[in-house]
């Protein structure tokens, strides 16, 4: 009962005063464990101009137990797999470091960073990060040939 | 206090007619440091761990308790991950005040309660003085829920439902005061307007159709300040000037936006080409000032135009910049072969005449070695002449110079005269000698 409130408290907080370049709904109404996040691409990344789906689930043991995120929009990023799950590895939402302290609007801003600075070192995806290390012109032509692609609001 | 005393202790919320204060509605913001990490809520019986992270006694039990079964040792705060044996359970009554006197609405709202109080009141307000408390009807046959309130007239049954004179509707006795007053649709009032009597439902509607109401011309917004009864606003629109220009008024403005777009829009194209001009002409002054620099001292212009370079690329455009680099080189390029040329003719020139002094030279020397070697022979001969006979036979074939020879000592006085006293006999012998008289042409 005490994660519905604070889930619900959260998902009033980023609906009223969403980050920059982030919107926020409820997947489904009646479930406020599944979130559909909106992400713009942050400016200045290969990313401009996408807007991104990414799912936001929270375990039933939140905010003990930390949530996943996953890009439903195909995106070209060393720290997000490149499959149907499009799952991110953020250092933070790892179950042992996680904290109940942190907030759900942190990670999504965090998610968006990694955006914006992608951490080869810390990748999924370990071609991508080769290449972003060795041959970043490349991997930004790439990189901005996909939002165009996938994330493209029509 | 040991963890686990923590947790074996009995939690004394949750029970029977407690309030729940995380679930109070707030009527002011609180200050942010009050709020709970894990439920974020102000805190409620705040706990305190070894790190001096503060938490709910509930949310700091419920994050044990999920992170026991994970893992049983050392239990991490959940803002700082220090693990933490120990907690506390006083914490600064400052921090208790603080949360106690956020102001919050009584959770009766919903049955009627407008109170606001602050958040350490409302249970006793909720308790004892909230008179939207319910509670159970005193009449023992009936299982409906009452109002505290309503029970201070007398206790009694107050759920018989009553037929509302003018509605015909059935309320319910305890809220029949509030349907007589304010709810009931058949209820009328009087348009402070027009003076008419409309239902209280109605009464929206009639205001809006109401020709008492005064109204503003439609010119308004042009500056017409004309305020009249709705009856009379037409026959003030037909005449008033300001409706009549008002189309005008609206082509001109949207005219005037577009045309404020437009400026705009050349604006931003007049400032990027701005910048463009900007860029090449720092571009050329650049390369310019490199030229220059070069012309100077070679070396010491390179390290500099290497520095220059790497300033540059900062600065302006890349392919500018090397396109730029690229002429003033070719231009160099071509100053230098224009020297090598000049280099060459000049050296070619001195060749030359170094040659030319060199064979007067090699000439003036050939003809004194030919002289002295004609000096010899002809000091050779008369030895020759005298051990040898057949000489006189070689002296015959060479008659024919004779004539020549006749004048031949004038012009070389010196040896001739000499030989002449000394080889007097030998005289005839000497215009065979053409070798000399090559060198005298």
């Amino acid at each position: 009962m005490g994660s519905q409130k604070r889930i619900a408290k959260e998902l009033a907080e980023l609906t009223s005063s969403p980050p920059e370049g982030i919107m926020v709904e409820l997947a489904d109404e009646a479930n406020l464990f599944e979130w559909k996040v909106y992400m713009e691409g942050p400016e200045g990344s290969p990313y401009e101009n996408g807007e991104f789906l990414v799912k936001l689930s929270l375990p039933t043991g939140y905010p003990f137990k930390p949530p996943t995120v996953s890009f439903a929009t195909k995106i070209y990023h060393p720290n997000i797999t490149n499959d149907e799950k499009g799952s991110m590895c953020l250092g933070m939402l790892r179950a042992d470091e996680w904290k109940p302290s942190s907030k759900l609007s942190a990670v999504l801003e965090f998610a968006r960073q990694l955006l914006a600075e992608p951490m080869p070192d810390d990748a999924v995806e370990g071609r991508i990060a080769e290449q972003y290390k060795n041959d970043k012109k490349r991997y930004e032509e790439i990189a901005r040939e996909w939002t165009h692609k996938h994330a493209t609001p029509a | 206090m040991d963890l686990k005393e923590f947790l074996a202790l009995e939690p004394n919320y949750d029970a029977e007619g407690q309030v729940d204060l995380r679930s109070l509605e707030l009527v002011s913001d609180y200050d942010s440091h009050l709020m709970c990490a894990i439920c974020h809520c102000a805190f409620v019986q705040p706990v305190r761990l070894q790190c001096d992270h503060v938490f709910c006694e509930k949310c700091l039990r419920s994050a044990i308790t999920s992170f026991r079964s994970a893992d049983p040792d050392g239990f991490p705060c959940p803002s700082c991950r220090t693990p933490t044996s120990h907690l506390s359970m006083s914490v600064p009554r400052l921090l208790i005040n603080m949360c106690d006197e956020i102001q919050v609405r009584c959770p009766l709202a919903t049955e009627g309660c407008e109170e606001v109080v602050p958040r350490g009141h409302v249970q006793s307000h909720v308790d004892k003085y909230c008179g939207y408390q319910l509670v159970p009807c005193p009449d023992e046959s009936c299982d409906k829920m009452t109002r505290k309130k309503d029970l201070q007239t007398g206790k009694r049954c107050r759920h018989d439902y009553w037929r509302c004179s003018r509605c015909e509707e059935d309320v319910m006795e305890q809220d029949y005061e509030e349907h007589d007053k304010e709810l009931c649709p058949s209820l009328e009032t009087v348009c402070i307007d027009c003076g008419t009597v409309v239902l209280q439902r109605a009464l929206k509607t009639h205001i809006e159709a109401c020709p008492e109401v005064l109204s503003s011309c439609a010119a308004s917004k042009y500056g017409c300040q004309v305020k009249i009864r709705r009856a009379e606003i037409t026959t003030h629109e037909q005449q008033c000037p300001l409706v009549a220009i008002g189309p005008y008024f609206e082509a001109q403005n949207t005219r005037l936006n577009s045309l404020e777009l437009t400026t705009r829009h050349l604006q931003q194209r007049n400032e990027i080409f701005e910048d463009g001009l900007a860029n090449i002409r720092s571009t050329l002054v650049e390369s310019s000032r490199i030229d220059s620099r070069r012309n100077d001292t070679a070396p010491a212009a390179d390290a500099e135009e290497s520095a220059d370079r790497s300033a540059n690329v900062f600065s302006s455009n890349a392919t500018t910049y090397l396109l730029s680099l690229h002429e003033s080189l070719r231009e160099e390029v071509n100053q230098m072969s224009h020297a090598l040329t000049d280099l060459d003719a000049r050296a070619s020139m001195s060749i030359m005449n170094e040659c030319l002094r060199i064979k007067e030279d090699m000439a003036h020397t050939n003809a004194a070695v030919n002289s002295v070697r004609m000096q010899v022979q002809w000091l050779m001969n008369p030895r020759l002449h005298g051990t040898r006979t057949g000489a006189m036979r070689t002296n015959g074939t060479s008659t024919p110079g004779e004539a020549r020879s006749q004048f031949t000592p004038s012009s070389t006085p010196g040896p001739s005269s000499a030989a002449g006293s000394s080889l007097g006999p030998l005289r005839p012998r000497r215009p065979s000698d053409t070798g000399r008289e090559g060198t005298k042409l």
